[in-house]
């Protein structure tokens, strides 16, 4: 056999164009068709939710929405949403960050937002006006100053004395939000002075700057902290959630669809968290007869085709490695 | 004097009061950072601002007068620069304004694209140079089968959740120790070099070699 010219030659030399082609294919088609398929969740991504479900309040039984409003507002604990990445990851991140302002509408949490870089700042107002719209019967009339507030930009020299400020009080290290509204003068900082109020910090970004959180605010004030990286970023933070010092892990496409999963079959349904429910109750149908809205399940039908590409390179790989074996036999046959 | 001695003084002298802020909890300490170098920072951010903007507009002017190659990019660069300031200083940035827009539907698309290559390099990189050259190569390559199929729900369908355990063991365990290893590494070299530039030693962020 011509060891130049044989099939297994041809599969070594195959022009990368074509798998460039079979890729992007691989990766539409489950987009434009997606099917249910099961999101098992981990540890870390219920670490999270568990944690971010504890600072729900508590309404008397019977309780009117306004009964149920009054006690919101006054209730004294409050999630950080740190907002550290542009708009290049926001296809692993956003879906994240969307779930996680979900939950916290659901169980009428009250949540903050505040990023360091320009670019991310608009990623704040699109994702918390993603999930209004998407279903304003639920969440229309959740209000900016009671419900929530978005510091907006800071710049990042001031990133330390914002860190260390918010443990004395956090009205005077944000100053203002991004409306230009007095901090201290907002509804939703009522019983909300610092981290003994605000105890958990989740970081989005797609690198390692939640750390930046344990070594300034963790040691210090004892704040929680929790990130949402991109899956590229994943292996890095393994160290420090092994040792608690991150209290849960969001990673890539697929924190993001487990984090979905469990806003839609706990929080939705205003149901406690239970490992049981998780796992005899059937799955959450993400195509076909569903009224979920898509951005509400756009991380697990992005894990459809992260499935496919996955199953893809493995196919790839392997008839790289049979072409390489081969050639390698024949070349040696030769000789 | 000005360039070297200042500057070396200016450096030492901030970075032991920062120390001190760290480690210690004594009020002058706390003070100096909270009531003195808040403020520095402070008054000096739009400093830093304007000379970025007037940096990257000499770069782009010099570079379109000069019609250096590809200059034209310049002028895109400028345009959006400036325009999407403006669009932001006149009508404001929440949404249904002209800056959203730009967000929206420049930049993410533009982003997401750059960041989406990323998988058909890897795609490419893996089919054209992934091989089980060596016994090392070789535990790479299952490790990265075995951590691909446990990611994802199809794998754990097709091979049952023991995949996703085996995964979760390799990302806990191997995964851990070498990221531990680089962590002590960079970690002591980080105060070495913290400790060379605190005493003096190391200079070269100066600009002299010595």
């Amino acid at each position: 056999m011509d060891k130049n010219n044989n099939i297994f030659q041809k599969i070594q030399q195959l022009d990368r164009r074509y798998i460039y082609i079979i890729l992007a294919v691989a990766i539409i088609l489950p987009l434009i068709f997606p099917y249910n398929s099961k999101t098992y969740t981990t540890k870390p991504a219920e670490n999270i939710y568990r944690m971010i479900d504890s600072f729900a309040p508590v309404f008397p039984e019977g309780a009117t929405e306004e009964e149920k409003d009054a006690i919101a507002m006054a209730h004294d604990k409050a999630v950080m949403l740190a907002f550290w990445h542009d708009a290049s990851t926001m296809s692993e991140l956003f879906p994240m960050e969307l779930s996680i302002i979900r939950h916290c509408f659901e169980r009428r949490i009250k949540f903050f937002t505040f990023t360091i870089f320009a670019t991310s700042a608009p990623i704040i107002d699109m994702a918390i006006n993603e999930v209004k719209k998407s279903d304003p019967e639920k969440y229309g009339n959740k209000k900016s100053g009671e419900d929530y507030v978005n510091f907006g930009y800071k710049v990042s020299s001031l990133l330390l004395p914002i860190i260390f400020g918010m443990g004395e009080d956090i009205s005077d290290a944000m100053d203002i939000d991004a409306e230009g509204r007095k901090v201290s003068s907002l509804p939703i900082m009522t019983n909300i002075k610092n981290y003994n109020d605000m105890n958990l910090v989740i970081d989005f970004s797609a690198s390692s700057a939640g750390t930046y959180w344990i070594y300034y605010a963790r040691p210090r004030f004892g704040v929680n902290v929790a990130v949402g990286v991109t899956a590229v970023m994943a292996a890095d933070t393994y160290p420090q959630l092994q040792t608690g010092q991150f209290i849960g892990m969001l990673a890539g496409m697929k924190g993001a669809a487990e984090y979905e999963k469990l806003v839609d079959v706990f929080a939705s349904t205003q149901r406690e968290f239970s490992s049981e429910i998780l796992r005899n109750e059937a799955e959450p149908i993400i195509s076909g007869d569903t009224n979920l809205p898509y951005p509400f399940r756009q991380a697990r039908i992005g894990m459809n085709a992260q499935s496919i590409a996955h199953i893809l390179i493995i196919v790839f790989i392997l008839i790289g490695n049979v072409g390489f074996f081969v050639q390698k036999h024949l070349q040696k046959n030769d000789n | 004097m000005f360039k070297k001695t200042i500057p070396l003084i200016m450096v030492v002298t901030l970075g032991f009061l920062f120390v001190g802020f760290v480690f210690i909890p004594h009020k002058i300490a706390q003070d100096f950072y909270y009531v003195w170098f808040v403020d520095w920072i402070r008054a000096m951010s739009p400093f830093g601002l304007i000379l970025g903007i007037m940096s990257i507009t000499l770069a782009h002017t010099t570079r379109i007068r000069r019609k250096t190659p590809n200059w034209q990019y310049s002028i895109l660069a400028l345009v959006g620069l400036y325009f999407t300031a403006a669009s932001g200083f006149i009508w404001g940035t929440q949404e249904g304004t002209p800056y959203m827009w730009i967000f929206k539907n420049i930049q993410v698309p533009m982003s997401a694209t750059m960041f989406s290559l990323l998988a058909f390099y890897i795609a490419s990189a893996a089919y054209k140079a992934f091989r089980a050259r060596s016994a090392e190569a070789t535990v790479l390559l299952i490790t990265a089968l075995i951590v691909m199929l446990g990611q994802v729900p199809i794998g754990i369908s097709i091979f049952g959740e023991g995949i996703a355990t085996l995964t979760q063991w390799i990302l806990d365990v191997p995964n851990l120790a070498s990221k531990r290893g680089i962590a002590l590494g960079v970690g002591l070299g980080s105060v070495a070099v913290s400790l060379r530039i605190l005493l003096g030693i190391e200079r070269t962020y100066l600009g002299g070699g010595e």
